[in-house]
């Protein structure tokens, strides 16, 4: 399972949005790397990107607003590293119609989105519920 | 100066592993114990005040151990993928070390990582080579770098 109970960030709404993120990211990896053949996947994979790039917008407007509630110093820059990822997303996007779903450009796709994912979890978010934590407005009474 | 970068990408590459990987033993040693057939390299540019690359070699057993942590799901061949998600750590660890730098007022920004061969006969004013040993395999880091003009 790619979801790891030590992710959990003790705030209710972001954990349960981190775990859909992770729940469906993990089942877009396992249609990505299935055995079949690329035809009879690639309708899946496409529907999976489209509500990626609902989702994590959506999520991450959340997070941004929730960092701003509990006055996260480092809001700006973690802004940015959101806005990095969508601008990535939107323009990966793009790349992957006009390529008429090519596979070898969503493999790429799906292991960058690996690797950021999990670090940006484990590393970037928990800063904020350090912070969160140390001022004592975690959120878990939410 | 060589020392203290190189400790600082060491710092990285551990820090990395044990948050994204679970492991939290790693050890580092010559780059003459390196030895590796199969590997796939992995560029970072550096500009600022310090200019040149620092390539990471990741055996392919490596690479794919890697993968099968992150993932959870069993690899057994490097493809797009995996290479995309190495390049994505070697990204990361990179990202860490310059804002380490940045904390000692060194001002360096990174370039987007590229699949790279070995074969750059430039020579750099800070040139190490180290192997970093963990429980999936190791990682040989080359760091070609020069000082701002």
């Amino acid at each position: 399972m790619l979801w790891k109970d030590k992710y959990e960030l003790g705030v209710p709404l972001i954990d349960a949005q981190h775990k859909e993120l992770f729940r469906r990211v993990e089942s877009f990896l396992q249609v990505l790397r299935s055995a079949v053949s690329w035809d009879e996947k690639v309708q899946k994979v496409n529907e999976t990107l489209e509500f990626m790039k609902g989702y994590v917008v959506e999520h991450f407007r959340d997070e941004e607003e929730y960092q701003k509630s509990v006055g996260y110093p480092g809001y700006e820059a973690h802004k940015q590293i959101h806005t990095g990822m969508v601008d990535y997303v939107l323009e990966f996007s793009k790349q992957y119609e006009q390529s008429n779903h090519d596979e070898q450009l969503i493999q790429q796709f799906g292991g960058r989105l690996l690797a950021w994912l999990i670090n940006h979890v484990a590393a970037e978010d928990q800063r904020i519920a350090d912070y969160a934590i140390k001022k004592g407005a975690s959120g878990n009474e939410g | 100066m060589k020392d203290n970068l190189y400790k600082a990408f060491i710092d990285a590459t551990q820090n990395v592993f044990n948050l994204m990987l679970n492991i939290s033993e790693i050890s580092d040693c010559p780059a003459g114990d390196f030895k590796c057939d199969d590997e796939v390299d992995i560029a970072i540019g550096v500009t600022g005040d310090l200019n040149g690359k620092v390539i990471y070699r990741f055996p392919v057993s490596t690479s794919l151990n890697m993968v099968n942590v992150m993932s959870g799901m069993q690899f057994d061949s490097v493809d797009a993928f995996v290479t995309s998600a190495i390049s994505e750590i070697a990204n990361i660890i990179s990202g860490n070390v310059l804002s380490a730098l940045s904390e000692n007022d060194m001002d360096c920004d990174i370039l987007p990582p590229v699949q790279c061969t070995l074969d750059d006969e430039k020579t750099y004013e800070i040139e190490a080579s180290r192997c970093i040993s963990t429980s999936i395999g190791e990682i040989c880091l080359d760091i070609k770098l020069n000082r701002a003009a």
